[in-house]
């Protein structure tokens, strides 16, 4: 009974992690920009939903769809303000484009998450869930709403790989991950694919934070943290590896849960850490990642 | 060297910043007193990032070791505050080379990484053994270095000095050098017959020394150690934002850049809660376009006239 | 020409007396995180009352002065807003803060600067055990809040009626934020829950960052309590909300900090119903009769109720400037002796402070008469009093997935 509690528990928060870090790991990989401004997208996006849903009675569906729309034009407005000028510039020396990505999206994360505190403070918010009530699995009672995230979020997963490896747009995408020199050489722009994939990005982003405000709920404080577990899941995983994150994103949801049901809800996080500085130490690599 | 304008410049600010507490308010010292040590742990970083090239997302983690350290020993053994203060250092390096050690074999964001995660655990360890630590309330302090603010203020002051005059010799050393070496390019470094990591593990000692002597500070300046003054993230990131506006790899300017937050923060109060959001949005403006930070500026400007 | 200078002259002497009057405010210093539920109620409140007290002619004759810092959750913000308030401008004294932790930080300076102090809305009960223990230092601070334990007893005596009476609860299990103010709370909850009959069978202290309750409800569950106890005010919206999507069938009951505000049904949307929380006023309820004419003011005034926080503000200014009309002076030590003396009726009841042989010393009296606190419930998107029982106020009402006990 415990065990069954466990599997599907962790299974809902696993599942929506695995969302979380998907388009962190996916930005990573193709243009090798880590976003530190990911968290505070998913807050946006959540609040937002929440405000729609709510005082301005678009329901659950309709908050839910300009929720993820926020998402994507704050995922564009990260694009265009902050990591597009730092990439043209010629001021800043190629290889501390990197630090300079990190410095620009972390000032930009505080900014977006000062910004929502200002206006909606910083308590919690929690979007209208898609489907309210309960059903029972095999004896445990379940959230209807747990299902719908768990299931939502595989299908952003499986259409993100139909996506990637089933269609030519998405093959470049592949391509670009790979070498995006040699993708320039055969006459692709590469400004037009960071363009795709800040679209996807911030689909996926909104689309996270939406979710995790109608489970767990979002507050502007969460920012920071939520940027951390997307960042600690896709070193695990290994950097830019997807289907690593999926994994990644299992082993974390899973130890989680273990910890608060069978140790204490207090050190939750704690075996995650602990388990984060042994693999990045014995396997910097991550679980799946290529050298 | 010693007759360059340059060089009399900084003279002179430094002896004006040496006579403030002659004709300023104790409420602008007391913010400069901060923004001092601040300024510590930002150099201090910026000797790790600028020169040996690893970015340390965990600084407040050298500085939480040092500065719970000394608390502890002077809230429980009663110990006086130089000793503390030595013993809270001490801490700092072992914590650090211990985290450094093996870290150092990774490079970019793994590295980057291991930091963060240690300042997490620590915060966590904290909260965990709240019996002896105080927790998330933190412990009150018996001594403080000084109750009035010019004193505080020149020791802050002194401190900031001495710390900055050490880590830029050492940055503009024959040894910086070779870290910088190192930073840029460790193959290359090391087929000149440098020992990389050895040089690089140096750095993150001396790093961890400064941070850990600016947190124990730091705190007998405050009265109390917590979490949220010296271990939280926030005040990383507020380190690292320091010292990237003040000008990366120069030492100096991550000082700069501890005082420029500070004061700016001071002058947008009447904004209230939104004062943080002015002062990212300035930060990134000036990251974006002046990327040299303040110190680059002003040497852009040299060069033009 | 002459005549002119001679006017002016007559005018300037004319206004002297006026000029001295009003020229310096009474200044007191208000810090807290604006941004928070908790914390945006006090500068408000805070205005609220010095605006009437400007109204009414100021004190001796001089106006009251709010200056408001942000200290942005901060210990260390928090303690250098006290230093600018202090020496930069000169306030009087300092209503500070709703979280323990940023109090606890302020106390030796309060110390140090001897600055008179109050805060609004923290409930540890170190704030006045160290006043207690080290009164020459530290006699400058006051408690305007209840402390955790006597908030404790405060649910425990409305658990007589309410829990054991009417809910038919025979266990429980204590539910509480790991922070500075649960301590003491936990340590009289699991004393004073089974000297009214109900037994704890497990005491869970979680995270202030958990976000997932899943599983902390879950085991709550299976050891099958039938009520939750709550000490909770960092975490609100998402344990609540959880629970009403979860459909866990034990109510709470307890304290829930942010479901004072009238926000929380709005941020719950509207998971809140059935919610048993522990209040000290209410915008519903007469506990004095200044409660509900303020509760009005407040929120015609600002468009939302008060949080608790709110109410005691208010009263702290009101006390603060009763006791510097009374010293004459703002001298600091002054100011404290007045400030013990106290005997007002403000909107959280009869306030006296406790003296130096109470361990609560400068602690506010809880006993009937003094201050009692109220329970309050959510109930279709209203707060409603349960208790104390008189004619206003209402039964306690459940959602239907809560199972009582038999």
């Amino acid at each position: 009974m415990l065990g069954l509690q466990i599997l599907i528990d962790g299974f809902a928060i696993s599942s929506l992690y695995a969302l979380g870090a998907i388009g962190f790991t996916l930005m990573f990989g193709v243009s090798g920009v880590l976003n530190l401004s990911h968290g505070a997208i998913m807050v946006v996006a959540a609040v937002v939903a929440w405000l729609f849903a709510g005082s301005y009675g678009a329901g659950p569906y309709g908050g839910a769809l300009v929720g993820v729309l926020a998402g994507v034009v704050t995922a564009f407005a990260t694009y265009l303000l902050v990591v597009r000028p730092i990439q043209t510039s010629r001021s800043i020396p190629g290889e501390e484009k990197e630090i300079f990505v990190l410095t620009g999206t972390l000032l930009w994360g505080i900014m977006l998450q000062e910004a929502v505190a200002y206006l909606f403070t910083n308590n919690p918010k929690t979007v209208r869930p898609l489907l309210p009530g309960v059903v029972n699995l095999l004896g445990v009672r379940t959230p209807t709403n747990e299902i719908v995230t768990a299931a939502i979020s595989w299908a952003a997963i499986g259409l993100l790989w139909l996506l990637v490896n089933r269609t030519r747009t998405g093959k470049t995408l592949l391509a670009a991950s790979i070498n995006p020199r040699g993708l320039t050489l055969l006459g692709f722009e590469l400004s037009r694919i960071y363009i795709l994939v800040w679209a996807i990005y911030g689909v996926l982003a909104g689309l996270a934070g939406v979710l995790l405000g109608a489970f767990l709920g979002v507050s502007s404080d969460n920012a920071g943290t939520l940027t951390a577990s997307a960042f600690s899941i896709v070193v695990l995983g290994g950097l830019g590896s997807v289907s690593g994150s999926l994994v990644a994103a299992y082993v974390v949801g899973y130890l989680e849960t273990l910890t608060a049901y069978l140790i204490s809800p207090s050190i939750r996080t704690v075996p995650v850490l602990l388990l984060l500085v042994v693999v990045v130490y014995l396997r910097p690599q991550g679980l799946l990642g290529r050298r | 060297m010693l007759k360059s304008p340059k060089f009399i410049a900084t003279m002179v600010i430094l002896v004006v910043m040496a006579l403030l507490p002659l004709g300023v308010g104790g409420y602008i010292l007391g913010l400069l007193t901060l923004a001092y040590y601040y300024g510590v742990i930002a150099m201090a970083w910026d000797l790790l990032f600028g020169f040996a090239g690893e970015v340390n997302f965990g600084p407040t983690f050298l500085v939480g070791t040092g500065a719970y350290t000394a608390a502890m020993l002077n809230h429980y053994a009663g110990w006086p505050i130089p000793v503390c203060l030595f013993v809270g250092a001490v801490a700092a390096v072992v914590g650090g080379a211990i985290l450094a050690v093996p870290a150092l074999r990774l490079s970019g964001p793994y590295f980057g990484l291991v930091t963060l995660v240690a300042v997490l655990l620590l915060q966590n360890f904290i909260v965990l053994f709240a019996g002896t630590t105080g927790g998330e309330i933190g412990l009150d302090i018996p001594d403080v270095l000084a109750i009035d603010a010019a004193p505080n203020y020149w020791y802050a002051f002194g401190f900031m000095v001495v710390s900055g005059g050490l880590l830029y010799g050492l940055a503009n050393s024959p040894v910086g050098l070779i870290l910088q070496a190192s930073g840029q390019d460790a193959i290359e470094a090391s087929a000149l017959g440098f020992n990389v990591t050895k040089h690089k593990l140096a750095a993150f000692c001396v790093s961890a020394l400064f941070s850990g002597l600016a947190g124990g500070m730091l705190i007998f300046y405050l009265g109390t150690v917590s979490v949220g003054t010296v271990v939280d993230l926030t005040i990383g990131v507020q380190v690292i934002i320091a010292a990237v506006l003040g000008g990366r790899r120069t030492i100096l300017g991550a000082a700069i850049g501890s005082i420029f937050l500070i004061v700016a923060g001071e002058i947008l109060r009447p904004l209230g809660q939104l004062s943080t959001f002015v002062v990212s949005a300035i930060a990134l403006v000036v990251i974006l376009f002046f990327p040299g930070g303040f110190l680059g500026i002003l040497q852009r400007g040299e060069g033009r006239s | 020409m002459r005549g002119g200078l001679l006017g002016a002259l007559l005018a300037a002497g004319l206004c002297l007396p006026a000029t001295a009057r009003a020229a310096d405010p009474i200044k007191f210093g208000v810090i807290a995180e604006t941004s928070a539920i908790g914390g945006a109620s006090i500068p408000k409140a805070a205005q609220l009352a010095a605006d009437e007290i400007n109204a009414a002619g100021g004190v001796n004759g001089r106006k009251i002065e709010i200056v408001v810092y942000d200290d942005h959750n901060s210990a260390a913000d928090a303690v250098r807003a006290f230093q600018r308030a202090h020496s930069e401008d000169k306030v009087s004294a300092v209503i500070a803060s709703y979280i323990s932790e940023v109090v606890l930080a302020l106390e030796p300076w309060a110390g140090r600067l001897k600055m008179p102090m109050i805060t609004p809305g923290a409930a540890s009960d170190d704030i006045t055990k160290r006043v207690h223990n080290d009164y020459d230092h530290l006699k400058y601070v006051f408690h305007g809040y209840l402390a955790s334990t006597q908030i404790a007893d405060s649910v425990c005596e409305a658990g007589k009626q309410l829990l054991v009476k009417d809910m038919k609860a025979k266990t429980a299990v204590v539910m509480s934020e790991d922070a500075a103010w649960t301590l003491p709370l936990d340590n009289e909850y699991l004393k004073c829950l089974p000297q009214i009959g109900v037994k704890v069978i497990d005491h869970i202290r979680l995270s202030p960052d958990t976000t997932d309750f899943t599983p902390i409800f879950n085991k709550i569950e299976g050891e099958k309590p039938d009520v939750i106890v709550t000490g909770i005010s960092h975490v609100g919206v998402q344990p609540t909300v959880q629970w009403q999507q979860q459909q866990v069938p034990i109510p709470m009951f307890g304290v829930s900090s942010q479901a004072t505000s009238s926000t929380f049904w709005k941020d719950t949307n509207g998971a809140a119903n059935g919610v048993v929380f522990q209040m000290a006023s209410a915008p519903d309820v007469a506990v004095s009769p200044k409660t509900i004419p303020f509760a009005k003011k407040y929120t015609a005034k600002y468009g939302v109720t008060p949080a608790y926080s709110g109410y005691t503000a208010y009263d702290d200014v009101y006390m603060f400037a009763d006791a510097i009309k009374r010293a004459g002076s703002t001298d600091a030590d002054k100011i404290v002796a007045e400030m013990e003396k106290t005997d007002y009726v403000g909107t959280l009841g009869r306030i006296v402070f406790l003296g130096r042989d109470s361990q609560f010393t400068h602690g506010m009296k809880v006993a009937p008469g003094y201050i009692t606190g109220l329970m309050e419930q959510w109930q279709d998107g209203k707060q409603v009093t349960v208790w104390p029982s008189s004619a206003g106020t209402a039964k306690l009402a459940f959602p239907k997935f809560v199972k009582l006990g038999q």
